[in-house]
């Protein structure tokens, strides 16, 4: 009976040893944390809020691949229970009642059950999108631990504890479950302990209230260092979430930069971050930046991260749309962009060292407020005979049209023109702020210029403050965004609507009656900076369908819409790849045999549009509307 | 999208004129004018611009302040009394529902008209000196005559601002009587309107004067002017330097309009009103001289047919507007499809001034590939949907068959057309290999564009045979296979004549001593003959009628008669050709006089001949029998503009149309198959 005696203690032991141990690696994993910055946190409500945030939130993107949903449910479930259920068997009422070890053995049969599924995605071959390295051994441990248990288990339930089978398999459970612990630093289990603080200390908790919490934050232009040029310039709180990255590799799978072989992989950026901040973090096993550039760089903490021989090559950095699809996806909740910006904004602000052919728009954006140098005047130019409203005559409209730099675009001109017609067919009051538009500095903001944004987003608050208007209505979710969602922290707070929800505001309230379009055959492909930015993705579909055209979704759409190469100042950067990501677009798009992509962003217009041999016509939604509205008379 | 098109698309403000984009016609006459009015036809054809989004359209050419400056010959508008105003009204409204702007040429023509057409009052002039285009001796004006025609000018003025119009333009080019007065070439006075640059400008001074005083500063004047008349006792490019600094200096004008050249002979006029055989915009550089030295916007217009060319011409700063008035008649809606980023679809004008030869032969402009031009009342430039799908075969892709085609297809029937030879153009394509005409494909590059675009079954290389139009039980069948070069009745002209045809498409290649006898007066003779002397030939053109190239227009047979000269083709008219017989490996040509009945030989190494063609017609009788209207069109239907009603349940109905009829020309063709098929 000692044997069984001492099995019912040393076995819970050996999982208080595990805590312990994971405890002290944690905590040295957490000395690295704390180089970064300081960020403010709320403690207790993310405490409180964490069960949520992981059982809704994770699991709403974790379940997107229904295989690994089951694996992680099953593998982390059994994980947590064999191991809270053996450690309390050190209290001895529990641990000398036999039921109870037959609760242990099924606990851990779960999670050897969960461990042959995790090992199933990485043996005999790993699935591509997934890393190697320490990865592999995940299953190995996890096996170990699980089958060590539950033979454990058994034994203290059934009898035969005091056999030679007891030490071998308290000791392969120990070799599985130490393992694991000590994995908490450098491997696969740092994503647990990571990933849960990350959770409740998320810099964006505005994303698990249901709001997009998608605004770049402002930066402070009189701070000693502007932007993050080395790891610790980050905050805590941003190190620890990349700590959290399991590698998993959605990122990459969603990146139109990564499809388009540019030098730039999520999940490789994010681990180049933490490699740098953790100099004896084990290499990177995961695919490469497209390219195969091998420069290494130096590591730690003070290390330069961007440059031609650091780790993270300018390109990389300049490749990104800003188009969020990466953070769409992460299970993690890591912020990519917010991580691409701060990186750019040292660049850029401290550094000069735009790209090339970015100098010149972020230049004339700067010294004339718009791009392309083009006078603010010449922005009406494509309503020549449409008579566009001034504001500035009667002072107030009802609605603000925010034109945007499409409005110079002679393509775009068209989209515009169409709105404006819409507007007057349905007795909109509206006006323009006509030459006192400047740009909303967006271009400037995603590239890193942020104190060109700053100026212009100063400019234009205090233009838009002479004036009285109900809302802004644009058909540029670029400006859009920029202008509902970052101009608030410069005092600029309005009700900004994107045109096609007022469209279809307009059809529904029976002051626009569109005829039926029926022959037409229509995809539509969501802006980012629509439907990601800013979740909207229904009031385009629901004016297609007002008009009757024959609508067909592509593989990737709404919210996981794939990017049309046109966001963050990708289009100036003009990063070489294999491929452009507009063709990619567009071929998916050609999946649907659809005759037209109906798009809602200059932006898309242009990209979508300068793609050689399309079939599809490329028209905006007001277009589109406009053309069933006349064939409604 | 063409390099630049933005800089077309801005804006322009005069005073408080906005022009929506730096596109426009300039004002010309097209024969459409009714009793002195512009009226609806006139009205239609311009709102179909301003509804094809130009800018600004200009019209009347030539309208006249004064009785003595005659309507008439080309049917146009008398500004000279009241009466006018409400036909203006009209017209502004139908221009301005579309967004266009529209401004008048308002000019007194002096000399450069005819006294016997209306009111037979006597043409006036600075001094009384015949101009060969008119052909007239003026009276010398009086002190009172000048009076009296400021106080019309500025009258005039006063009608088109009552009228709704935006502005006018004060015609000081070619020839009229503000540049009768500013050319040392017209002008021999001594008095103070005289002598001098400075005299001799005082005259248009006073008129602009007037018309201000009349009008208010803010309406908006213009002046069309030379920028160089290029002729040795005319303007100077630095006199017309002169005159317009002085001019917009003196706050007189609001714009200049600005050409090159003068008019008042048959190669002059020519020049000014350049053809397909001069390169595009080849006289921008003189309202580019202007511009530099002042600040009113610069217009211009000279064969500026493509949107590269305008674009460019903006972009640069070589004017503030560019005129595209031909380009407009073959595409009224140009500016719309270039903003609409459809520049593809534009038919652009080939330059073969097939529009104006017809004004000034008294008849009504008309464009040689765009049947609906000047007809808006009853040919659509834009094709509707019929309400039933039909299947259409069309035999031969010439331009009638492709615009049959094209009407067809955007009707949206499923049309098949059958083209036996290896490319699309029929007889186009042959006139095409003459030289200076080569740009005659660019009305088979449209038409082919178009077809190809709607879906149309275009099978080249495969003749249709009546068992193959059947195989595609068609609903309709239209039978566009042209016509066949006729060799004439001379005798022996069937073994020994050879056809301008054969010698284009190269079936036969003459050399030595070539005598072209030609009984059409078109353009195949001359074009011929010029690429047969510039091949190394030594040709002479004889013809029936009394001069070479007789039916050719007057923008086009001076270019002819130049080339022709300049090669040293020899040229007879008044024979006939009456007989060829072989001598050895030559042939001797008997010509007879026409007049004096004399007859005279010609020993030479080839005759080539030029009578027109016959019908092609094989098909069309084979198929004939077989159709529910026994091929017949229906005129009366045809000409009410309403659909031919035969009973398609029970077969096929059969049309013929073009030079499968008759031997006619290309517009006849393209009009045959557009108010044929705009129907089915």
């Amino acid at each position: 009976m000692t044997g069984l005696a001492s099995l019912t203690t040393v076995f819970p032991g050996l999982v208080w040893a595990m805590a312990a141990l994971a405890l002290v690696q944690a905590s040295r994993r957490a000395a690295l944390w704390r180089l970064g910055t300081a960020a403010s946190v709320a403690w207790l409500d993310g405490l409180a809020k964490l069960p949520r945030r992981y059982l809704v939130d994770v699991h709403h993107v974790v379940a997107r691949d229904a295989y690994a949903s089951r694996m992680h449910a099953v593998v982390a479930g059994g994980l947590l229970a064999a191991s809270v259920l053996t450690a309390l068997a050190i209290l001895p009422p529990l641990g000398g009642f036999r039921p109870y070890w037959v609760l242990v053995a099924a606990a851990f049969g779960v999670t050897a059950a969960g461990s042959l599924l995790v090992g199933a995605r990485r043996y005999p071959e790993k699935q591509k999108r997934l890393s190697a390295g320490r990865f592999q051994i995940l299953p190995v441990l996890l096996v170990a631990y699980a089958v060590g248990g539950t033979v454990t288990a058994l034994l203290l339930a059934f009898g035969g504890a005091d056999g030679l089978l007891a030490p071998l398999a308290l000791a392969l459970a120990a070799a599985g479950g130490l393992g694991l612990a000590f994995e908490v630093r450098h491997g696969p289990m740092r994503h647990a302990a990571a990933g849960a603080l990350h959770l409740v200390a998320h810099p964006r908790p505005g994303r698990f209230e249901g709001r997009p919490d998608t605004a770049l934050q402002a930066l402070d232009l009189d701070a000693p260092r502007l932007g993050s040029e080395v790891p610790a310039d980050f905050a805590w709180n941003r190190l620890l979430s990349y700590d959290a990255c399991v590698s998993c590799g959605r990122c990459e799978v969603a990146c139109p930069a990564f499809a388009a072989g540019q030098p730039l992989n999520p999940k490789r950026l994010i681990q180049d971050l933490v490699a740098g901040f953790s100099p004896s973090e084990p290499a990177y096993a995961g695919a490469p930046y497209p390219g195969g550039r091998a420069a290494e760089g130096a590591r730690g903490p003070l290390a330069r991260l961007i440059g031609p021989d650091a780790r993270i090559h300018p390109d990389t950095l300049w490749s990104c749309t800003t188009c969020r699809a990466c953070v769409e996806e992460c299970p993690m909740m890591i912020e990519h962009v917010d991580a691409v910006v701060a990186l750019r904004r040292h660049q850029t602000l401290e550094r000069g060292s735009l790209p090339e052919k970015a100098v010149g728009p972020v230049t004339d954006l700067r010294q004339t407020g718009d791009p392309g140098g083009r006078p603010l005047a010449a922005r009406t130019d494509f309503a020549a005979g449409l008579d566009l409203p001034p504001i500035s005559v009667r002072g107030e409209a009802a609605v603000l049209l925010w034109l945007g730099e499409g409005a110079y675009d002679l393509r775009y001109g068209r989209t515009l023109r169409a709105l404006v017609r819409l507007l007057r067919e349905a007795g909109v009051d509206f006006a323009v702020l006509g030459p006192e538009e400047r740009d909303t500095g967006d271009l400037a903001r995603r590239l890193g210029d942020e104190a060109t944004f700053q100026a212009l987003a100063r400019a234009n608050v205090a233009t838009l403050a002479r004036y009285r208007f109900e809302r802004i209505v644009t058909a540029d979710p670029h400006a859009l965004h920029t202008l509902r969602n970052e101009y608030p922290a410069f005092g600029g707070c309005y009700t900004v609507v994107h045109h096609t929800a007022l469209l279809l505001d307009l059809i529904r309230a029976g002051r626009l009656k569109p005829g039926r379009l029926p022959d037409l055959s229509v995809t539509y492909h969501d802006p980012c900076y629509l439907a990601r930015y800013n979740g909207e993705t229904e009031a385009p579909r629901a004016v297609l369908d007002a008009i009757g055209v024959n609508r067909a979704e592509m593989t990737r759409s709404g919210r996981r819409a794939m990017c049309c190469g046109g966001g963050g100042g990708a289009p100036v950067s003009d990063v070489p790849g294999e491929r452009r990501i507009p063709d990619l677009r567009m071929a998916q798009a050609a999946e649907t045999d659809a005759g037209i992509v109906a798009v809602a962003c200059p932006s898309c217009t242009a990209m979508l549009e300068g793609v050689p041999d399309r079939k599809a016509e490329i028209r905006d939604i007001a277009e589109l509307l406009l053309q069933a509205v006349e064939a409604g008379r | 999208m063409i390099a630049n098109a933005d800089a077309l698309l801005k804006p322009l403000t005069i005073k408080g004129l906005t022009i929506r984009n730096r596109v426009m016609s300039t004002s010309h006459a097209p024969g459409y004018g009714r009793d002195g009015k512009p009226q609806e036809r006139y009205q239609l054809y311009h709102a179909e611009k301003a509804k094809g989004g130009i800018g600004l359209t200009m019209f009347g050419g030539s309208s006249s302040v004064a009785p003595d400056s005659p309507a008439a010959p080309w049917n146009q508008i008398s500004v000279a009394d009241d009466s006018v105003i409400p036909f203006f009204r009209d017209f502004s409204d139908r221009v301005h529902a579309h967004g266009g702007k529209l401004m008048i040429q308002l000019t007194h023509m002096g000399r450069r008209t005819k006294w016997d057409t209306e009111h037979w009052l006597p043409t006036i002039s600075p001094s009384p000196r015949r101009e060969p285009a008119s052909r007239t001796v003026p009276k010398e004006m009086e002190a009172e005559d000048i009076a009296r025609v400021v106080k019309s000018f500025a009258q005039a003025a006063r009608r088109c601002r009552e009228g709704g119009l935006d502005g006018c333009e004060v015609s000081a080019a070619h020839g009229h009587l503000i540049d009768q007065f500013w050319s040392p070439s017209v002008n021999q006075r001594t008095d103070q309107y005289g002598g001098s640059l400075e005299n001799r400008m005082r005259f248009g001074i006073e008129v602009l004067e007037a018309m201000r005083a009349e009008t208010g500063d803010a309406y908006v004047i213009g002046i069309r002017m030379s920028g160089d008349e290029m002729i040795a006792d005319g303007l100077s490019q630095e006199d017309c330097l002169t005159i317009a600094t002085e001019y917009a200096k003196r706050g007189l004008v609001d714009f200049l309009n600005v050409l090159g050249g003068q008019a008042r002979d048959h190669i002059a006029h020519a020049i000014s009103l350049p053809n397909m055989s001069f390169p595009v915009a080849p006289f921008l550089f003189l309202p580019s001289a202007i511009k530099r030295e002042v600040d009113v916007p610069v217009f211009h217009a000279q064969r500026v047919t493509d949107l590269a060319t305008a674009a460019r011409a903006v972009a640069e700063g070589h004017v503030d507007m560019v005129a595209m008035t031909r380009a407009h008649i073959a595409d009224p809606h140009l500016v719309r499809k270039l903003s609409e980023g459809r520049a593809d679809d534009i038919r652009q004008c080939v330059g073969a001034g097939y529009c104006i030869d017809r004004i000034y032969v008294g008849g009504d402009a008309l464009c040689i590939q765009n049947a609906a031009t000047g007809r808006e009342a009853t040919m659509p430039h834009e094709i509707r949907k019929a309400d039933v799908r039909r299947r259409i075969v069309v035999i031969g892709a010439g331009p009638a068959g492709l615009e049959a085609a094209r009407v067809c297809a955007e009707r949206g029937h499923a049309v098949v057309l059958f083209e036996k030879g290896a490319q699309a153009g029929g007889q186009i394509a042959i006139a095409a290999k003459a030289g200076w005409r080569e740009a005659m494909s660019g009305i088979t590059r449209w038409l082919v564009g178009q077809v190809t675009k709607h879906g149309v079954d275009l099978r080249l290389n495969t003749a249709a045979s009546e068992a193959a139009v059947r195989a595609e039980r068609p609903d309709v069948v239209i039978v566009a296979t042209g016509g066949t070069p006729f060799r004439g009745h001379a005798k022996g002209a069937e073994q020994h004549a050879v056809t301008t045809a054969e010698v284009l498409t190269g079936a036969v290649e003459p050399t030595g001593s070539v005598l072209l006898y030609d009984e059409m007066g078109q353009h195949n003779a001359a074009s011929v003959a010029e690429h047969l002397a510039k091949r190394g030939c030594l040709v002479e053109i004889a013809t029936h009628d009394r001069m070479v190239a007789e039916e050719v227009g007057t923008t086009n047979q001076p270019i002819h008669l130049r080339e022709l000269y300049k090669l040293g083709v020899v040229m007879t008219p008044n024979m006939e050709l009456i007989e060829i017989y072989p001598e050895g490996n030559r042939f001797v040509a008997a010509l007879r006089n026409t007049m004096t009945d004399a007859e005279e030989e010609r020993l030479v190494d080839r005759i080539v001949v030029d009578h027109g063609t016959l019908p092609v017609d094989g098909l069309y009788r084979a198929l004939k029998g077989g159709s529910v209207n026994r091929g017949q069109t229906d005129q009366d239907a045809l000409l009410r503009g309403e659909p031919q009603r035969y009973d398609l349940s029970k077969g096929y109905a059969l049309y013929r149309i073009g030079d499968a009829v008759a031997g006619r020309n290309i517009h006849a063709a393209i009009y045959d198959a557009l108010r044929l098929c705009k129907d089915l």
